[in-house]
C-alpha cells in the first residue's frame, strides 16, 4: 500500500463518517456522498494506471457515470424536500414523530 | 515526485475532512471543489491525462454547477464555517492529528513505502511494422466501445432511467 493510497482510503472513510453524522442540512450529506465517489474515482484510476491494465480503464468512467446518476437523484429529492418544507433541514424528515 | 504526490494526497484528505465536518453547504461545496482539483492533479501525476481531463470536465464543469445552484437554494443569512464553532474546529484539528498518527502507525510496521511510483508516465510500446508508442489512458478508455460494450450499455441505460426517475420525483 502506498502512502497516497492510504490517504485516499482515509479520505473515503472520513467522507463515510461524515455521511453518517447528523447535522442541520441535507445538502451536506449529498456533498459527503460526492466526496466518497470522488475518492473512489481517484483510487480506481490510480490503481489501474499503476497496474498498466488497459481494459480496467473503463471502470473509473463507469463509476463517474453512476456518480452522476446518484447526484442527480439526490438533488431531485433535495429540490422536492425544499419545495415542500421551504428549507432542507434533516429535522423536517421525521415523519414518524410528527 | 513522490513528495509531490504525498503532499497532494494530504491536501485531498484535508479537503475531504473539511467536507465531512459538514459546515454550511457553501463551504462544503468549496471543500469538494478543492478536493476535485487536487484529485485531478493526482490522476495527472500518475500518468492518466485523459482520465484527469475527464474528471475535471465532468466533476468540476458539470456536477458542481448543479451543486452550486442547489446550494444557493439552501442558503442562510449567517453560514456556518469551520471556525464559527469551537467544537467543529477542534474536531478539524483532531482529524488532521489522527491522520498523522495513523500514517505513523502504518509506517512503523513498514506497511507503507514512500517510493512506489515506479510506473509513472505510461507509454505503451507496440511493434507491428515499426516501433511506436501510445499513451494508454485514452486507448484504455476507448476500450469501452469495443470489448466492454455491455458496461457502456448498462451505464447509458442507468442515465436514461435516471432522467425518468428525476421527472417522476420532481413532478407535483
Amino acid at each position: 500500500m502506498t502512502s497516497a493510497f492510504l490517504n485516499l482510503t482515509m479520505a473515503f472513510t472520513l467522507s463515510l463518517l461524515g455521511t453518517f453524522m447528523f447535522r442541520s442540512h441535507l445538502m451536506s450529506t449529498l456533498l459527503c456522498l460526492e466526496g466518497m465517489m470522488l475518492s473512489l474515482f481517484v483510487m480506481t484510476s490510480t490503481s489501474t494506471l499503476n497496474s498498466n491494465s488497459m481494459i480496467s480503464m473503463t471502470i473509473p468512467i463507469t463509476i463517474l457515470v453512476f456518480a452522476a446518476c446518484e447526484a442527480a437523484v439526490g438533488l431531485a429529492l433535495l429540490v422536492k424536500i425544499s419545495n415542500t418544507y421551504g428549507t432542507d433541514y434533516v429535522q423536517n424528515l421525521n415523519l414518524l414523530q410528527c | 515526485m513522490t513528495n509531490y504526490m504525498f503532499i497532494l494526497s494530504l491536501l485531498f484528505l484535508t479537503g475531504c475532512l473539511g467536507l465531512a465536518l459538514k459546515p454550511s453547504p457553501i463551504y462544503g461545496g468549496f471543500g469538494l471543489i478543492v478536493s476535485g482539483c487536487i484529485g485531478c492533479l493526482m490522476v495527472l501525476g500518475f500518468g492518466g491525462s485523459f482520465l484527469g481531463l475527464m474528471v475535471f470536465l465532468i466533476y468540476l464543469g458539470g456536477m458542481l454547477v448543479v451543486f452550486g445552484y442547489t446550494t444557493a437554494m439552501a442558503t442562510e443569512e449567517y453560514p456556518e464555517t469551520w471556525g464559527s464553532n469551537w467544537f467543529i474546529f477542534s474536531f478539524f484539528v483532531l482529524g488532521l492529528f489522527m491522520e498523522l498518527v495513523v500514517f505513523y502507525l502504518f509506517s512503523l510496521n513498514n506497511k507503507v513505502e514512500l517510493v512506489d511510483f515506479d510506473s509513472l508516465g505510461d507509454w505503451l510500446m507496440y511493434e507491428i511494422d515499426d516501433v511506436g508508442v501510445m499513451l494508454e489512458g485514452g486507448v484504455g478508455v476507448a476500450a469501452i466501445y469495443s470489448c466492454a460494450t455491455w458496461m457502456m450499455v448498462v451505464a447509458g441505460w442507468s442515465l436514461f432511467a435516471g432522467i425518468f426517475i428525476i421527472i417522476e420525483i420532481t413532478r407535483d
